[in-house]
C-alpha cells in the first residue's frame, strides 16, 4: 500500500516546514520597527484567530484582514511576526498538528510579505499618495498568502489522507473561499488607511464590526436551513404514520439519492436539492385516503386513481415552497417509466426529469428491499438483478448503472426488520412504488404494481 | 400566506401615518432640493458617486425579518456621504446631503417600481429624515471646517460624533418604525420600540459602522476609498439576502405543510391560514416578542396536523365536532411529531396545550404559554366566523364570551374584542 511511504514522509514534512518558518521568523524579528504597533497588531491577531474557531471556517479568514492591515501599517517583516503570535491561538489538536499550522501560517505570511516588499507596497504614511499602489500590492501579497496556504495544506492532506482529501478540499474549501478572500485583503488595506489616518488600533473596531454582524447573519441562514430539513423530516415521519409498511422509506430514497447523486458529482445545490426532492417524492400521498393506502386487497379503479394522483398533490403542496425547479418536477414526474408507460404525463427517455428519473430508481430499489404486507423483503443482490433486468424498460439505463455502482461499493442500510413479517391472511394490499409485481419480474402498463 | 406577508405587500396602498412620514420627508427633501439649486452642488465627483452607490444599494433592497424592506448599502451610502469631512474633499452641507441621497434614493427605486418588484416608498422617506438627523447631529459636533490630520487626538473626537449621527439616524428610524407599525400591526407602542431596536442593534449596527467606514475612508484618501470599503457592505448584503432568503423558505415550508391538512380534508381550505392570521393579530395586540410571534404562528398553522395521524377526516374539517379527548389527542401528537424535528420545542408545547381548556390548563399551571390560549381562541373563533360556517362576528364573540375563564383565557379574549372592535375581517 502506499499508506506506509507517505505516512513516513509526512513528520519529514511538517518538521521542514516548521524549519522554514522558523528562518523566517528570525529574519523578521531582525527588521521588524514600531514594537508598540507591532504589540497592537499581534492582540488583533490573537482575537482574530479566536473568533475563527468558534466555526469550522478556512483558518487564514479574518486573520488574513489583520494581516493585510500590517503590511501597509508596520512593514511586510512585521507581518510574519504578527502571523506567528496569532497562530499560538489555536483549537485543541495533537502537537504535531499545532505545530504544521503555526508553521503553514508563519510561511504563508512571510510569502506574501516577500511579494508585498517585491512590489514596492507603501508603508506608513506613504499610502495615502499610492493607494492604487496599495490596492495591487496588497492584493497581489493576499493572493500569494492564500496559494502558499493551499500548496502547503494540500501537501499535508495528500500525505496523510491521501489524494480523495486533497479533491475534496480544493472543490469545497478553496474554489468556495479563495474569492472573498481576496476581498478580505482590500479590507485590511481600508482597515490600515483609517488606523493611519489617525484612529490607530480601534480602527480594528469598526472593520470586524460588521464582519462579526455578518457572519452571525451567516450562522443565521445555516440555522434556518437546518431547521427547514428537520422540520422537513419530521413532517414526513407524522404522514408515514398511515401506513406501517413504508415507515422510514422517504428517508431512505432520500440517502440513496444522496449515494447516487454524489457518485454523479451534482453541484452542492443541486445536491441538497436533490436529496429534498427524494425526501419529499411521496409528500402527496397525505392526499391519499387511509382506507386505500391501508386496504387489504386489489384496488379497484377509482382507488387506483386517487393513488395516480398523489404526485399532483404533492407539487400542490410544496409548490410555495422557494424550492429548485427541479424538486417539483422531480415529485410530480417520480412515477414516469423510461418506455413511457407511466404516470401522470406518459413521458419517455431523456424528457423525464433528470431528477425524477434519479429518484424511480431508488425510490423502486427501496421498496423491492423492504417488507410489504403481502412479501418478506428482498436482498440486495437480488433487487439490484431486477433493476439491471429493467433498466431498459423502466429506468434510465445510465444511471442504474451508476447506481448498481455506488450500491455495490458503498452498501445499503435496509429498511428495520421492526416491520411486521408479511402476513398471510392479507390477500393483496399493494404498495404502489412495488415492481415486483408485474409480468417478469417487472410490472408494465398500468404503473407499478396497481399504484 | 398569512399574517405578517398580506400586510405587506398592501403597505404601498395603505399608508395611513406613512403619509405623514411620506409627506415629512419630501417636504425636507424639496426644501433641501431648492436650497442645492440656488447654491450650486460642490464636489461632483463625490455626489455622483454616493448617489450612485445609493441607487444601486436601493436597487437591491431585500426583506428580512419578515417585516420591511432593508437596503443596507444604500443606508451606509447615505449615511457615509453624510458625515465627510477634509482632507480630500470640501465637505457638502447639510442642504446638499439630502438633495442627493433623495434624488438617489428615487433613481434607485425606479427600476424595482418598473420591474414590479416590492418597494415601500415610506422606508424611503424614513431614510430622507433619518440620514438628515445624522448630518444635523454630526455637524453640530464636528463644523464644517473641521478635518482628519492623521492625529489621535483630532480622529477619536471625529469617529465618536460619527457614531452619535449614526445613532441618532438609528433611533429616528426606529421610533417612525414603532409608531408605524403601532399604526398597522396595533402592536403596543414599547413592544414594538423594544423590537426596533433590537434590530438596531444586528443589522442597524453593521450598516452604521460600514457608514462610519466609509465616511473615514473617503475622507482620508478621496474617491479610492468607496471600492476598498463596498467589501464589507457587500458581505453584509450577501450574508443578510441569505438569512433572508432563508428565513422565507422555512417560513413558506411551514406553511405548505400545514396546507397539508387542507390537502387531506382534515380542515376547509384555508382554514389554518386564516386562524394563524387571527392569532398573529392578536399576538401584536399583545405585544409579544418577534420570536414568540413567529413560534404563534407556526403553531397556529400546526396546530391541525396530529389529525393526520388519526383514520379519517371529520366532516368539513370542523374539529369542534370532535370530542374533546380526540382533540386533545390530536394535539398530542401533533406536537410530538414538531417537537421531533428538534427546531420548534416552543412550537410544539404551545401546539401541545392548544386544545387545553382554560380552567383545567394556564388558570392552575403558570408553564402553560399564552400563546396556546391564542391558538384556542383563534381556532374556536375561526370555525364560528370562517368561511361556510358565516356567523356574524358580533354573535361569535357571543358565543365565545360564555366560555370566558372556563373555556378560553380572559386576557386573549379581551383582545380578541379589540381586534373585532377594530373591524378584523379574515
Amino acid at each position: 500500500m502506499a499508506l506506509g511511504p507517505r505516512t513516513r514522509i509526512l513528520p519529514l514534512a511538517v518538521a521542514a516546514t516548521a524549519v522554514a518558518a522558523a528562518v523566517s521568523l528570525v529574519l523578521a524579528i531582525g527588521q521588524t520597527e514600531q514594537p508598540f504597533v507591532v504589540a497592537g497588531f499581534c492582540l488583533l491577531a490573537l482575537v482574530a484567530s479566536a473568533l475563527r474557531s468558534v466555526h469550522t471556517e478556512r483558518p487564514v479568514e479574518l486573520v488574513s484582514v489583520v494581516l493585510a492591515a500590517v503590511y501597509v501599517v508596520a512593514g511586510p517583516a512585521a507581518a510574519v511576526v504578527v502571523a506567528a503570535v496569532g497562530s499560538l491561538a489555536q483549537a485543541r489538536a495533537p502537537i504535531i498538528k499545532r505545530v504544521f499550522n503555526s508553521a503553514q501560517r508563519i510561511v504563508s505570511a512571510a510569502a506574501a510579505a516577500v511579494v508585498y516588499a517585491a512590489l514596492n507596497g507603501p508603508v506608513g504614511d506613504e499610502v495615502f499618495h499610492r493607494v492604487p499602489d496599495a490596492i495591487i500590492a496588497v492584493t497581489a501579497a493576499t493572493f500569494a498568502l492564500l496559494l502558499v496556504n493551499a500548496l502547503l495544506l494540500t501537501m499535508i492532506l495528500g500525505l496523510e489522507r491521501g489524494r480523495h482529501a486533497v479533491a475534496e478540499f480544493l472543490r469545497h474549501v478553496v474554489r468556495t473561499t479563495a474569492v472573498p478572500l481576496l476581498g478580505y485583503g482590500l479590507l485590511g488595506l481600508s482597515m490600515a488607511v483609517i488606523w493611519l489616518g489617525g484612529l490607530n488600533i480601534f480602527a480594528a473596531f469598526l472593520i470586524l464590526g460588521p464582519l462579526v454582524v455578518a457572519r452571525w447573519a451567516l450562522s443565521q441562514y445555516a440555522a434556518e436551513r437546518r431547521a427547514q430539513s428537520a422540520t422537513l423530516r419530521a413532517f414526513i415521519q407524522l404522514i408515514e404514520v398511515k401506513d406501517l409498511y413504508t415507515r422510514g422509506h422517504s428517508e431512505r430514497v432520500s440517502a440513496g439519492v444522496g449515494l447516487l447523486g454524489r457518485q454523479l458529482a451534482l453541484s452542492e445545490d443541486r445536491q441538497n436539492a436533490l436529496e429534498h426532492a427524494g425526501l419529499l417524492h411521496d409528500v402527496g400521498k397525505v392526499g391519499v385516503p387511509t382506507s386505500i393506502i391501508q386496504k387489504p386487497g386489489r384496488l379497484d379503479d377509482s382507488e387506483m386513481d386517487a393513488i395516480r394522483l398523489h404526485p399532483a398533490r404533492g407539487v400542490e403542496l410544496i409548490g410555495n415552497i422557494p424550492f429548485l425547479e427541479e424538486v417539483k418536477s422531480a415529485v410530480l414526474h417520480h412515477h414516469e417509466k423510461y418506455d413511457g408507460t407511466g404516470y401522470p404525463a406518459g413521458l419517455s427517455g431523456v424528457n423525464i426529469p433528470y431528477f425524477a428519473r434519479i429518484i424511480g430508481i431508488v425510490d423502486a430499489f427501496d421498496c423491492l428491499t423492504s417488507t410489504r404486507s403481502y412479501r418478506p423483503a428482498r436482498g440486495v443482490e437480488e433487487t439490484l438483478a431486477i433493476l439491471e433486468q429493467d433498466k431498459r424498460s423502466h429506468f434510465d439505463p445510465e444511471l442504474v448503472d451508476a447506481f448498481v455502482q455506488v450500491i455495490r461499493a458503498q452498501g445499503w442500510q435496509a429498511a428495520e426488520v421492526v416491520q411486521p413479517a408479511p402476513d398471510a391472511s392479507v390477500q393483496f394490499s399493494i404498495d404502489h412504488d412495488d415492481l415486483s409485481l408485474g409480468e417478469g419480474g417487472g410490472a408494465s402498463g398500468s404503473a407499478a404494481g396497481p399504484g | 400566506m398569512t399574517g405578517l406577508a398580506d400586510t405587506d405587500r398592501i403597505s404601498t396602498r395603505n399608508l395611513g401615518s406613512g403619509v405623514v412620514i411620506l409627506v415629512a420627508g419630501a417636504a425636507v427633501g424639496l426644501a433641501a432640493f431648492l436650497i442645492t439649486v440656488r447654491h450650486g452642488i460642490s464636489e461632483w465627483s463625490f455626489a455622483v458617486t454616493f448617489g450612485g452607490l445609493i441607487a444601486i444599494g436601493e436597487m437591491v433592497q431585500f426583506n428580512v425579518y419578515g417585516n420591511r424592506n432593508r437596503a443596507p448599502i444604500a443606508t451606509s451610502a447615505a449615511l457615509g456621504y453624510a458625515m465627510l469631512r477634509g482632507p480630500a474633499l470640501s465637505p457638502p452641507d447639510i442642504a446638499q446631503i439630502i438633495t442627493v441621497v433623495g434624488v438617489a434614493t428615487m433613481i434607485g427605486v425606479v427600476p424595482r417600481a418598473v420591474a414590479g418588484l416590492q418597494w415601500d416608498v415610506v422606508v424611503s422617506a424614513r431614510r430622507v429624515m433619518s440620514v438628515a438627523c445624522a448630518a444635523i447631529v454630526f455637524t453640530a459636533v464636528i463644523p464644517v471646517s473641521e478635518g482628519w490630520n492623521g492625529s489621535w487626538r483630532q480622529s477619536m473626537p471625529i469617529i465618536l460624533a460619527m457614531l452619535l449621527g449614526v445613532l441618532a439616524a438609528g433611533v429616528t428610524d426606529a421610533l417612525i418604525g414603532a409608531g408605524q407599525a403601532t399604526e398597522r400591526y396595533n402592536r403596543p407602542f414599547p413592544a414594538a420600540l423594544r423590537d426596533e431596536l433590537v434590530i438596531l442593534g444586528q443589522i442597524g449596527m453593521a450598516m452604521g459602522i460600514g457608514a462610519v467606514l466609509l465616511a473615514a475612508g473617503t475622507s482620508l484618501v478621496g474617491l479610492w476609498a468607496p471600492p476598498l470599503v463596498v467589501v464589507p457592505l457587500l458581505l453584509t448584503q450577501f450574508a443578510f439576502r441569505r438569512f433572508a432568503s432563508a428565513q422565507r423558505t422555512y417560513r413558506t415550508t411551514v406553511r405548505s405543510m400545514a396546507r397539508s391538512t387542507e390537502i387531506a380534508g382534515f380542515s376547509s381550505p384555508g382554514q389554518n391560514a386564516r386562524t394563524a392570521t387571527l392569532a398573529v393579530a392578536i399576538g401584536n395586540d399583545l405585544g409579544l416578542t418577534p420570536a414568540r410571534m413567529e413560534a404563534l404562528e407556526y403553531a397556529a398553522l400546526l396546530s391541525g396536523v396530529g389529525q393526520l395521524a388519526l383514520a379519517d377526516p371529520s366532516p368539513g374539517g370542523a374539529s369542534l365536532l370532535r370530542t374533546r379527548e380526540e382533540r386533545q389527542r390530536a394535539a398530542e401528537i401533533g406536537a410530538s411529531v414538531i417537537e421531533r424535528s428538534g427546531v420548534l420545542d416552543h412550537v410544539a408545547e404551545i401546539v401541545r396545550h392548544s386544545n387545553d381548556p382554560y380552567r383545567h390548563g394556564r388558570a392552575n399551571n403558570a408553564n402553560i404559554p399564552v400563546e396556546s390560549g391564542i391558538v384556542n381562541v383563534a381556532l374556536a373563533y375561526e370555525q364560528l366566523v370562517g368561511e361556510g360556517s358565516g356567523q356574524s362576528p358580533d354573535k361569535a364573540m357571543e358565543s365565545i364570551g360564555l366560555g370566558i375563564g372556563a373555556e378560553y383565557d380572559p386576557v386573549v379574549v379581551e383582545s380578541l374584542r379589540r381586534i373585532v372592535g377594530r373591524g378584523f375581517r379574515f
